[in-house]
């Protein structure tokens, strides 16, 4: 089923170019734009600072709309039902489309880090940093297939699924910094639904302990629990509303 | 016994969608066709059956999932990949590993259609698939929901004519839903005749023919000069463009034989004609409800 869901995802282009080119091209526009009126020391910087804000985009691409897309287009026509018909259990299904999903993020992350190491020669991270982005990057990917997998089975359309998940992936990105308005300069109510958001520690903060430092995680932590129990309510209710007997 | 129905019911809000009283058994072998109108309850039976709606009573079987195949009535595939992918997956199988399912494939003239995406098939061709990776499941129990809805009568022939060719020397259960009475006519040896989510018969074709129609019926075009001619003959409720006579034996196949050549008209005998046959079923349950309330 794994190499079913590969193919089934290598039919969506939006996937490939919102996962792997855009963020590339948006971290190559966004550096030579910014750091054409920067001193040339702080290339590097700015380099990775951005590099840092447009990571974020892959997860949210690739699970959030590109997942939302195809999964969103099964559920309409009845597709889960049909392989479950075949003998398919739901879990087995669930399975292989998220080794699928994280085989071509995990793609996507190889391909974006050659790109910022070869192209864009960000700052030479310490092992700790690096780790934590990953973990972070796969965390909130989950979340993020979370979210489209209820709002797939809430929804049960695929007009109003990405829709709604298109309308989050942008709200998201302006509240996270990605759009080029820092979470800082927004109006205080926004501000603090960016809080509650890990992707706005990760943009905003995560250069400051890029080459080594101290970094206090509690924020970050408590972001992560507080989208992951929005994760949890969204799955559990997806549960309820296609409840059977 | 493969399964047994017995007090059933399902309900869609407040409205019953179907209630079935009398048990209802299959037995290992049986064809049996299911036949109503829209709204009848066919579907909802055929999902209440595989667990798919909720409902209430009692379905008693020991076949599991994997024994029962079914072709739904709509059965839709993902767009992205050429089919023959979706069908090894789905079979856990190569196709140029597999002698049976190239066989199948053979037979239902499909090898064409492999390299094409879903949408990219005709109607025909969708149901041919369905059908060829539902025979590959060698299922106990196997469900065709209106197999031929929405294809043209050319293609419904041919495809109930490869169905029936598959199935003829075989001993596979099959509950064939459908709109279309030849189609059961040629598949089904038994028949469950759905009204309005009520059971209005079940049973042996031949013996429900003969129950509601008699031993032969003859068909002629409704006209004036019929009617007549018939009137001392026993009329069954048929559609309105036609005039049913029920036969009870050979003396009055005879007779009416020979009225129709002396008088130049054409005829149709059937012994096994369905669709007079549920007319008659349903006329005569109607009968018994009002004959209930008075």
């Amino acid at each position: 089923m794994v190499l079913y869901e590969l193919r089934n995802n290598n039919g969506n282009f939006m996937t490939y170019f919102f996962g792997i080119v855009f963020p590339n091209f948006m971290s190559y526009f966004l550096t030579k734009a910014i750091s054409e009126d920067a001193p040339m020391q702080l290339y590097q910087e700015i380099a990775t600072s951005i590099m840092l804000t447009m990571s974020l985009i892959m997860p949210m691409s690739i699970m959030l709309l590109g997942y939302g897309a195809v999964y969103s287009q099964e559920v309409e026509h009845e597709i889960p039902l049909r392989m479950h018909l075949f003998g398919f259990e739901e879990k087995d299904l669930i399975f292989g489309k998220v080794i699928a999903q994280v085989v071509i993020l995990t793609v996507a992350f190889f391909v974006f880090g050659i790109f910022q190491i070869f192209v864009m020669d960000i700052q030479k991270p310490t092992m700790f940093s690096f780790f934590c982005l990953l973990l972070s990057l796969y965390l909130i990917s989950i979340m993020m297939l979370i979210i489209s997998h209820a709002l797939s089975n809430i929804f049960r359309k695929f007009s109003l699924t990405f829709g709604v998940t298109m309308m989050f992936y942008f709200f998201m990105m302006v509240l996270t910094g990605m759009m080029g308005v820092k979470t800082e300069q927004l109006p205080k109510a926004l501000q603090a639904i960016a809080r509650t958001l890990p992707m706005t520690y990760i943009s905003n903060d995560f250069i400051d302990f890029w080459q080594g430092g101290m970094y206090n995680f509690m924020p970050l932590i408590q972001s992560f629990l507080f989208l992951g129990a929005i994760c949890g309510i969204l799955l559990l209710f997806s549960f309820h509303k296609n409840k059977r007997t | 016994m493969l399964l047994t129905i017995k007090q059933l019911q399902v309900k869609y809000g407040k409205q019953t969608a179907l209630q079935i009283e009398q048990p209802i058994s299959i037995e290992k072998g049986e064809r049996i066709g299911i036949i109503g109108s829209n709204g009848a309850g066919k579907t909802t039976l055929v999902k209440a059956l595989l667990g798919l709606v909720p409902y209430q009573g009692q379905i008693i079987t020991e076949l599991t999932k994997e024994k029962i195949a079914v072709h739904m009535q709509f059965n839709h595939y993902v767009t992205t990949m050429p089919i023959k992918y979706i069908m090894e997956a789905i079979l856990n199988t190569k196709i140029k590993e597999n002698k049976e399912l190239q066989n199948l494939i053979s037979f239902f003239d499909f090898k064409p259609c492999l390299s094409k995406k879903f949408p990219a098939l005709s109607g025909g061709q969708k149901q041919k698939f369905t059908i060829i990776m539902v025979m590959m499941q060698k299922a106990e129990l196997t469900f065709y929901d209106e197999v031929t809805s929405g294809l043209d009568f050319e293609t419904r022939q041919k495809l109930m004519e490869k169905l029936v060719t598959w199935y003829q020397d075989k001993k596979d259960t099959l509950v064939v839903i459908s709109h279309y009475y030849e189609e059961l006519e040629q598949l089904a040896d038994k028949l469950l005749i759905l009204d309005k989510g009520n059971v209005i018969a079940y049973g042996k074709t031949k013996e429900l023919f003969r129950l509601y129609c008699g031993n032969a019926i003859f068909i002629v075009e409704n006209n004036q000069k019929n009617k007549e001619l018939t009137s001392n003959f026993q009329i069954l409720k048929s559609p309105n463009h036609l005039i049913a006579i029920s036969c009870h034996n050979k003396k009055e196949e005879q007779d009416l034989t020979e009225l129709f050549i002396t008088h130049n008209i054409n005829f149709k005998r059937s012994n096994s004609d369905i669709e007079i046959m549920s007319i008659n079923a349903r006329e005569q349950n109607i009968k018994k409800q009002s004959n209930l309330f008075e």
